[in-house]
């Protein structure tokens, strides 16, 4: 008998008086063994993945909508929902088969009409569903099984957009929901997935519980990230909001929680020191950190101001105020792609590189015309990232002999602030930081941030006619070599011209109590092949 | 007394009038904006202008106004920009660990810091008395996260007898609801007995003083009877006030606890509602809380006529 044993008896006996007996349901050792508590990223306020694009809703949607394809470790798209899948001679017309046995969490059978309905809601959301839309010439069911989509011109990236993993996600939907507006939140949360979603005990900002989809047919083949049979071993998976990483490390230590999605740096070594805790790499594809410059207004509207932050800039000094000493969690990033995938490339990055040349630089700014005006640096410090990253670009502003308005602020305002294009004092801004999830940058797909359309843009506007020549020929690009040419000419462009400024590529941790096993690295927590012993 | 309260209520209708405006104005002006949060970083321009339509924040100052108050009149408190829920519901599933925490505050509070504020007079000046004024510095200078941190580390990490987080509704039994409460109360309650504590000590050694304690020594009344029976009732009313204004103490203090240990409480969905600009959500929760403390106001006068026979209202 353990000291919590004789309070609870001895406080249990003043309850008992109270209440008249335990109403506490008693829950035996399997069924809380069945249970998987998760701590996860952020708080998962709203459960539409198509209306909301954050990560948190991603990772939550992914449990409980199935996709057609879904990408493995190899970032190739493998059949999902669908059996079988033909394209014309021409590349035009691409036929999906859905395979047997797909059936909603309400008990309907999916049919190629929701699959249609779902893909239309998303392909006016998706930046790879709005390119589809503009070549579609019709998207149709042939029958209960059989769609058809019929384009203008071929798209070889057409089964990557079914399956990527960036938000949106291709997720099928029922009909009915699915017909929502695309700008509106669904009220609906019904998928075909592995999990269901109980709505009833949903809690925003506390908790949300997965319960397993009995009826829901894996594939047979092995699971690899969003890819292969998704094998679900617990009865129930619920979320525990958690905003306090303190709390989160102490909660899993005492065997409240069984797996943190991402504890910070600072308290991985606690972690580590406890012997019922195991510690790793959770995405391998990690983050991309981002000085993001505004190219409309003086001095970064001259190409000279923009390489002089380059030239200068210490990717070392900015991954250590984030990871510290840890060598295993940070990479130097001479580049815009995530380091270890197919497109990975340093071509034109020397800059980024070596001894840094605070002299150069200066000249540089000079060059452009510099001359002392306050340079406002929009910084959110409730982000342990950007706060990081903050405090390293005032000091390396400081160096440089700029004048530093640096606007201390919440997450929330940097989001509405860096939407002004207005110049600086009146409200717009020169610089904020911000990062990218790896898998966003393994290529020019979903990688808003490397854009260079000017107004269409991400925040900042750059203008490059190379970097958006090169992204239009990845998209038409029909060989992976091809692709890896096109990569090191973006990449070089979008240095050339300074799209942004990268802070370098940093990994984050995972834990999970040690009676947790098959947690899998991946681009998202994978809750299939997860099970839990008491 | 009856008319006294209904006039004090109806006086509150003018008090939550001119909140719901002050804060309705002061969210319209606030940067920030709803529809970048929920678009996400992927979005263009063009898709967070739609939703920002969608939700009606591109509309006019009066308009937004105009329709928000003809919803209140309605006792609708709007839905959340966010997770589509309305906000009542979304108050209505966090009240209830935050009614708890502060009550188990309150309770423990007054067990503890009045007694002590009651000995510290009574043994005014000596070394008990410095103990009692010491703990009372401390409990007012050390934050709340701080206490709550150490004791969570001591008392759930380092000799697993309580809890580190979360919250047990209190129809799953008495003890659970209990053991997750006891050191987020006691963290919380830390600044609240030092306040009371020092309030009872000062306003026992002014009614110490009085000559009727001395006729009730010289009649032979034991210590404990002067004490609790005579003196404290007559030191009453400046703790009963101090009480009151208390609550907002601990609705400021919750935000923090909550936070903490984790109870999914209002304290937590403000905090929530706030960095995400859920402006139907910060507008419900400030109204609820205005309201909570105009009554906890009330509650508080009405208390000072059962300690105190000659207020009468």
């Amino acid at each position: 008998m353990d000291r919590r044993t004789v309070l609870k008896g001895l406080a249990g006996a003043g309850g008992l008086a109270l209440t008249g007996g335990f109403a506490a349901p008693a829950i035996a050792q399997g069924a809380a063994a069945r249970t998987l508590r998760f701590v996860p990223q952020a708080n998962l306020a709203n459960f539409d993945p198509i209306w909301g694009t954050q990560y948190v809703v991603r990772n939550a949607a992914a449990m409980v909508w199935d996709t057609l394809y879904g990408i493995d470790d190899q970032f190739v798209p493998q059949r999902q929902m669908v059996e079988s899948e033909e394209v014309s001679s021409d590349g035009l017309t691409w036929t999906f088969k859905l395979r047997p046995g797909l059936k909603f969490h309400d008990g309907t059978p999916v049919l190629a009409k929701d699959v249609v309905a779902s893909l239309t809601r998303w392909s006016a959301r998706d930046p790879m569903g709005l390119m589809l839309k503009a070549l579609q010439n019709e998207l149709t069911a042939v029958d209960d099984k059989t769609f058809k989509w019929v384009l203008k011109q071929p798209y070889p990236k057409m089964l990557f957009a079914l399956g990527k993993g960036n938000a949106p996600c291709a997720f099928i939907m029922p009909e009915r929901i699915a017909q929502t507006d695309p700008f509106k939140q669904m009220t609906e949360y019904v998928g075909s997935g592995p999990f269901k979603f109980v709505k009833g005990e949903w809690v925003p900002g506390a908790k949300a519980v997965f319960e397993k989809f009995t009826d829901y047919v894996p594939r047979q083949e092995k699971p690899v990230w969003l890819a292969g049979g998704k094998q679900v071993l617990v009865d129930r998976v619920e979320w525990v909001i958690m905003p306090d990483p303190a709390t989160a490390a102490a909660a899993l230590q005492n065997g409240e929680v069984d797996w943190w999605e991402n504890p910070i740096t600072d308290l991985v070594p606690v972690l580590k020191g406890n012997k019922n805790i195991g510690v790793d790499i959770g995405d391998p594809l990690g983050n991309v950190g981002a000085f993001r410059i505004n190219h409309l207004h003086a001095p970064f509207n001259n190409v000279k101001a923009r390489q002089a932050i380059l030239m200068a800039m210490s990717q070392e000094d900015y991954m250590r105020a984030l990871v510290g000493d840890d060598n295993s969690l940070w990479k130097p990033l001479p580049g815009f792609f995530t380091p270890g995938t197919p497109l990975y490339t340093e071509a034109g990055g020397e800059i980024l590189k070596g001894k840094r040349d605070l002299v150069a630089a200066k000249k540089l700014l000079e060059e452009a015309g510099y001359k002392g005006e306050p340079i406002t640096c929009v910084v959110a410090q409730d982000q342990p990232i950007t706060k990081a990253f903050g405090d390293v670009t005032a000091d390396l502003l400081k160096k440089l002999g700029m004048n530093v308005d640096f606007v201390a602020t919440d997450w929330g305002t940097v989001g509405a602030r860096r939407a002004q294009k207005t110049p600086p004092a009146q409200g717009g801004w020169h610089m904020f930081h911000t990062w990218h999830a790896g898998a966003d940058c393994i290529n020019p797909a979903a990688y808003n941030a490397l854009r260079a359309n000017g107004d269409k843009a991400w925040f900042g506007w750059p203008t490059s006619e190379p970097v958006e020549t090169e992204i239009t020929n990845w998209f038409n690009a029909k060989s992976l070599d091809e692709e890896k040419a096109v990569a090191a000419r973006i990449n070089k462009a979008a240095i050339d011209d300074v799209v942004f400024a990268p802070t370098g590529f940093f990994l984050g941790y995972t834990a999970w109590r040690k009676n947790v096993s098959g947690v899998t690295k991946g681009p998202i927590p994978l809750f299939w092949g997860v099970s839990k012993t008491a | 007394m009856l008319a006294y309260a209904l006039r004090r209520v109806l006086s509150t209708l003018p008090v939550m009038a001119i909140v719901a405006l002050f804060v309705f104005s002061l969210l319209y002006i606030a940067p920030g904006d709803p529809a970048v949060v929920i678009a996400g970083d992927q979005a263009s321009p063009a898709d967070v202008e739609r939703i920002r339509a969608n939700l009606g924040l591109d509309q006019p100052f009066l308009v937004q106004f105009g329709s928000w108050v003809w919803r209140l009149l309605h006792f609708d408190l709007g839905t959340s920009i966010f997770t589509n829920l309305p906000v009542s519901a979304m108050i209505a599933q966090r009240i209830e660990p935050t009614l708890s925490l502060m009550m188990v505050t309150l309770v423990l509070t007054i067990l503890i810091a009045v007694p002590l504020g009651v000995i510290a007079a009574w043994k005014a000046g000596t070394w008990i008395d410095r103990v009692i004024m010491a703990f009372a510095v401390f409990g007012f200078s050390v934050p709340v996260f701080v206490v709550g941190y150490i004791l969570a580390y001591v008392f759930a990490l380092k000799f697993d007898l309580l809890p580190v987080q979360g919250y047990t509704p209190l129809a799953q039994g008495f003890w659970p609801w209990l053991q997750n409460l006891i050191l987020p109360a006691v963290a919380l309650g830390c600044v609240y007995i030092a306040l009371i504590a020092r309030i009872t000590r000062a306003a026992m050694l002014e009614v110490l003083q009085q000559d009727y304690i001395r006729t009730a020594r010289a009649k032979g009344l034991g210590q404990g009877g002067i004490l609790f029976i005579h003196a404290l009732k007559n030191a009453a009313v400046p703790i009963v006030t101090v009480v009151g204004i208390g609550i907002a103490l601990l609705i400021g203090g919750a935000v923090v606890t909550e936070s903490v240990f984790a109870i999914p409480g209002l304290g937590r969905l403000t905090i929530d509602a706030i960095l995400r600009r859920d402006y139907p959500v910060i507008q419900g929760i400030v109204l609820l809380f205005s309201f909570v403390y105009v009554l906890v106001n009330l509650l508080i006068d009405v208390t000072y006529t059962l300690v105190d026979p000659r207020i009468r209202y």
